[in-house]
């Protein structure tokens, strides 16, 4: 027996095909696989096992022996300086407010270690500015410029903010000054050309001489400490170098590409203008309304500190009096 | 009957060819008269022609889409069955079993495709070079990853002149690392370190590793870990990879606390307030991802036979500062291991370094024979035969012991130690009739011996 015709359909058909299960779905596909109780089983092993792994790989991180930090949540930069233990008390105290009353009115943080603090040896306190940075980097780990000062730099203009004035990436980028010998006049190794302002880690300006120790700013971060670990590689300091760290900066500077990479030369009258001192002829005096007066050697032999500041350091007072 | 010569089902065949066609003198496939040479297919189509169906073709009507599967079922055994009845009766029992289980075969027709893709697999993944590809390959074996830095002709150039010995003994080495790195697909780098006077600064003579290490860094952009091995290395364990043997559980296999074991004394972690937390801590951070240099260490101190170097930053900064002119000028009349005592002197005298250091034990990367560092007896650096070490390194087998000697006899005892199953059954026999003759003899000899008195 045969039909001519299929059957027909209904001629009402209901909107939506029937749910054949109730609660949550299965989709058709997976219900094929499911079907079979033993496959099911083995699906659902392998199920099992791949989420595992896969929340396996998601948290397989070791955990750190140390406590991770957020660099940039901190004082956006911290004012670093050495103090000699034998120098003048009273002299000291102005020294230290006249960064203190600066750090204050931009919220920066300030830290004054003594050149006695550190495990020098033979060589010339002056080296204690290398160690002072990295334990300025050790006390504030979330902040990220540390700007060494020397003690015979004063705050001279400080109304001028850092951020806007030097280590912004653009404002940086336009102030490098790019292809320039490290140490003048005629270094063979020139400043390279092509950096960008957020991947500088130091920042130094020349005077007439060469590169400049008593100004200078670094970031925090791994390089810093490679950076300042070779600098203070106890070769350098036992070896005979006219001008100490000075020297010795210069040298790795030129000999290493890593850190004459991640290096920035600036004009020298933005942080660093001397008052007295071979200044840069081009722009290393210091006039009015620039950010340091630098009285550069003032604490060797002969001369005073206080003596020579006394002038600048009287007018500033008065003004903050004002 | 027309008979336009258009191509029929059979098909025209060429003159010349098939004879019995040719037999009028015709080109015509169809001889009028020549019965015997109607075959099926000729009949067919002489039909077809007649009723004017010349195009239609039914189905199954092929010869291999009627019999394929009557042969694929009955192929093997086809031809027995025509065998004469004495044959057939001989050797029906051994047909019959081999029937039942090739139909079993077929019968569970998916398992037997499952064994079958499984066989294939392994033929083309271990027989044929392609498990090379896929044990480079990144997101398999990952064996591009590592790059083999194998420094030849060492010492050799203007300063010594090479006999053969000396060659006799590189070629084993970089044939050793070649077959090694083919193995496991990693990359082989072979560098000429002879002592040539090329640099401007003459005082630069023979500090070539740094150097080295970054032109194979620039070399392989893709490649992660660098092995730098000197050429009286030796693998012995070529079946080790470097990622099951060291990398794959590298936090377990190295040790960030030189304290561990320290022959050079240095005083670890660093105490000096003024350093980070990190700097301080023993262990570094503590995470295997902070490793960028891995080195053994034997009787003396770091030991640069064989030593790893990661691409990082780190390394950049490590390979920049390696070498420095004040550094040279100062030690290097004391520095007689050059780079060696370098990095000895910088990880004691430059903390940045420490916490991206590890330390490996000698024995994992770099056993020693008896005669460097002791006659042997040292459990952490000599080389052990029952623990089956990855490498020798003779170190030092240039002043006063034989290279070659030393090359010769760990690559016989590698062999020996890396035979396959087969090559052992062939030894195990030779070596039993060896036995039996050696003992036969001396029973001999006893006889006589026996005789005599």
């Amino acid at each position: 027996m045969h039909f001519a015709m299929p059957p027909r359909k209904t001629s009402r058909p209901p909107p939506y095909a029937a749910r054949q299960s109730r609660g949550f779905g299965i989709p058709p596909a997976l219900r094929n696989i499911l079907r079979d109780r033993s496959r099911g089983l083995v699906v659902l092993i392998l199920g099992f096992f791949t989420l595992f792994w896969l929340l396996g790989g998601m948290s397989g991180g070791e955990r750190s022996a140390v406590k991770n930090t957020i660099v940039g949540s901190g004082a956006p930069v911290v004012i670093v300086t050495t103090i000699d233990p034998t120098a003048d008390l009273r002299w000291v105290e102005r020294i230290k407010k006249n960064r203190e009353d600066y750090a204050k009115k931009h919220g920066y943080a300030t830290f004054f270690p003594s050149t006695a603090d550190y495990p020098l040896k033979k060589s010339p306190p002056s080296w204690a500015k290398v160690p002072a940075l990295r334990h300025a980097m050790t006390l504030n780990p979330t902040s990220q410029f540390f700007w060494y000062l020397d003690s015979t730099a004063l705050i001279a203009n400080p109304s001028i903010s850092l951020q806007s004035h030097i280590l912004d990436k653009s404002r940086l980028e336009k102030l490098m000054i790019v292809n320039e010998p490290v140490v003048p006049p005629d270094s063979v190794i020139k400043t390279f050309g092509n950096l960008k302002g957020d991947r500088i880690d130091v920042i130094v300006s020349q005077d007439k001489e060469g590169l400049c120790v008593n100004s200078l700013f670094v970031k925090q971060g791994e390089w810093a400490k490679y950076f300042l670990d070779a600098w203070f590689d106890p070769i350098y300091r036992s070896y005979n170098f006219q001008k100490a760290e000075a020297h010795a900066l210069e040298h790795i500077v030129q000999w290493h590409g890593t850190i004459l990479a991640k290096l920035a030369l600036v004009p020298q009258d933005l942080f660093n203008s001397y008052v007295t001192g071979p200044a840069s002829p081009k722009n290393g005096q210091y006039k009015d309304g620039d950010l340091i007066a630098s009285f550069p050697g003032c604490d060797k032999e002969k001369r005073d500190c206080a003596e020579e500041m006394e002038p600048t350091l009287a007018k500033l007072e008065g003004k903050d009096k004002d | 009957m027309s008979r336009s010569p258009s191509p029929r089902p059979g098909g025209w065949s060429s003159p010349g060819l098939n004879t019995p066609y040719d037999t009028g003198g015709r080109t015509s496939p169809y001889p009028n008269g020549g019965s015997q040479n109607v075959t099926w297919a000729s009949a067919q189509a002489r039909s077809a022609e007649v009723k004017g169906y010349s195009g239609f073709q039914p189905r199954n009507q092929g010869f291999f889409s009627k019999h394929f599967r009557r042969i694929s079922t009955s192929l093997p055994f086809s031809a027995e069955k025509e065998k004469t009845d004495r044959g057939r009766y001989q050797s029906n029992r051994v047909v019959q079993i081999l029937n039942r289980v090739w139909r079993t075969i077929l019968r569970r027709q998916r398992s037997f495709g499952l064994l079958l893709v499984i066989i294939l697999s392994i033929v083309i993944f271990y027989v044929t070079p392609l498990h090379r590809a896929y044990r480079r390959s990144s997101f398999l074996g990952g064996g591009n990853k590592f790059v083999v830095i194998l420094a030849a002709n060492q010492g050799g150039g203007v300063m010594e002149w090479k006999g053969p010995r000396e060659w006799a003994i590189e070629r084993d080495s970089v044939k050793n690392k070649k077959k090694y790195t083919r193995k496991w697909g990693y990359e082989l780098e072979i560098v000429d370190m002879s002592t040539k006077k090329r640099y401007a600064h003459e005082w630069r003579e023979s500090w070539e590793k740094v150097d080295t290490i970054r032109n194979a860094m620039r070399k392989y952009p893709h490649a992660e870990w660098f092995w730098w091995l000197d050429t009286n290395t030796f693998i012995m364990e070529p079946t080790y990879s470097l990622q099951s043997h060291i990398f794959n559980h590298l936090k377990d296999i190295t040790y960030r606390d030189i304290n561990h074991y320290n022959p050079l004394n240095i005083s670890h972690p660093p105490a000096d307030e003024y350093l980070d937390p990190e700097t301080r801590s023993a262990v570094g951070d503590g995470k295997s991802n902070s490793i960028n240099l891995i080195i053994p260490q034997d009787c003396g101190g770091f030991n640069l036979g064989s030593f790893f170097v990661r691409r990082s930053v780190w390394t950049d900064r490590l390979l920049d500062i390696w070498w420095d002119p004040v550094g040279y000028e100062q030690k290097h009349m004391e520095w007689e291991h050059k780079e060696q005592d370098a990095l000895e002197y910088m990880y004691t005298n430059q903390p940045w370094i420490r916490s991206h250091v590890a330390f490996i034990n000698q024995r994992k990367v770099n056993s020693f024979p008896p005669g460097a560092c002791g006659d042997g007896k040292d459990a952490n650096i000599h080389y052990q035969e029952k623990d089956r070490d990855f490498l020798v390194n003779m170190a030092g087998c240039e002043w006063g012991r034989d290279c070659w000697a030393e090359m010769y006899n760990y690559r016989q005892l590698s062999n020996r130690l890396n035979r396959n199953p087969w090559e052992k059954f062939k030894d195990g026999i030779s070596d039993t009739i060896k036995r039996r003759k050696e003992s036969k003899k001396k029973d001999e000899k006893n006889k006589d011996k026996k005789g005599k008195q």
